[in-house]
């Protein structure tokens, strides 16, 4: 863990990510980026109008081939790299705090912790059908200060995660100094 | 179409129709090319170093890392030369 050190006596009980889902639908617009040299002369032969323009895709000729190489292979290098913002975003749970890691972009991390003697209150919100079917849900945390939020969006199974931090809330001595 | 033998650049007349006169096909494709693989490098080398680097996410970089690097070369090797090896079947 290079993003944050550990103090004595402290432990990582958990680690959670946005659900799977949620990053399925953020694959979703490159995999339609993918599809569309493929998809788009057999539109274009619908439509008569444009018909003649289907003769940019065919792949036969070296020239499109190169392209359709380098399409497929920016395509791809991107949706890699949503994958790698997938996993560089996370919150971990220790038995003291709970550390929120952003990744917004490469070279723009912010991590931030917020330990659990200062926490009042644990809200899980789980909205609509698809959430609450495959368990998707955010977790709001609040503190005793002036920064009263602490949100996890998107989270798989909040409701587990809520139970698992206020066992450790109630482990945790309370810090009650002003 | 790796089975066919190297042929001269033939596009279509409608797309040679948008290249400025002196430039020829071959010249535009190679620095398109070019520039598309230098994008490559610079994000693909941008990114490992973060997967390297936040060692919280390192059961999967390996992975993640090696497929990244193999369906780039196949499709790389597919725009230079039409054979994407284990991904020939799966492109046109």
């Amino acid at each position: 863990m290079k993003e944050f050190e550990l103090e004595p006596g402290e432990h990582v009980v958990l680690e959670a990510r946005k659900h799977w889902f949620l990053f399925l639908c953020e694959l979703l617009p490159y995999a339609i980026l993918a599809v569309i040299p493929f998809a788009l002369p057999k539109l274009l032969a619908l439509a008569p109008p444009v018909a003649q323009y289907a003769v940019f895709f065919d792949y036969h000729t070296i020239l499109t081939r190169a392209v359709l190489g380098a399409w497929l292979l920016v395509t791809w290098t991107s949706a890699w790299g949503a994958l790698t913002r997938y996993f560089l975003n996370a919150w971990v749970l220790t038995n003291k705090r709970i550390v929120d890691i952003k990744q917004s972009g490469y070279f723009h991390r912010e991590v931030s912790s917020l330990f659990l003697s200062r926490v009042q209150d644990v809200t899980t919100h789980v909205e609509g059908v698809l959430p609450s079917l495959l368990g998707i849900g955010d977790i709001k945390v609040q503190t005793a200060g002036e920064d009263t939020e602490f949100i996890m969006n998107g989270i798989p199974r909040p409701e587990q995660m809520r139970d698992i931090i206020l066992r450790y809330v109630s482990v945790e001595p309370k810090n009650t100094s002003v | 179409m790796s089975d066919q033998p190297l042929q001269p650049f033939s596009p279509s007349p409608i797309l040679l129709s948008y290249l400025p006169s002196d430039m020829s096909i071959g010249i535009a494709v190679t620095w398109a090319l070019y520039a598309v693989f230098a994008f490559w490098a610079v994000y693909s080398l941008v990114a490992i170093y973060h997967w390297l680097k936040y060692s919280h996410a390192s059961w999967l970089a390996f992975p993640a890392i090696a497929a990244h690097i193999f369906i780039s070369f196949a499709l790389m090797s597919y725009a230079l030369s039409g054979n994407a090896f284990f991904l020939t079947s799966y492109l046109p």
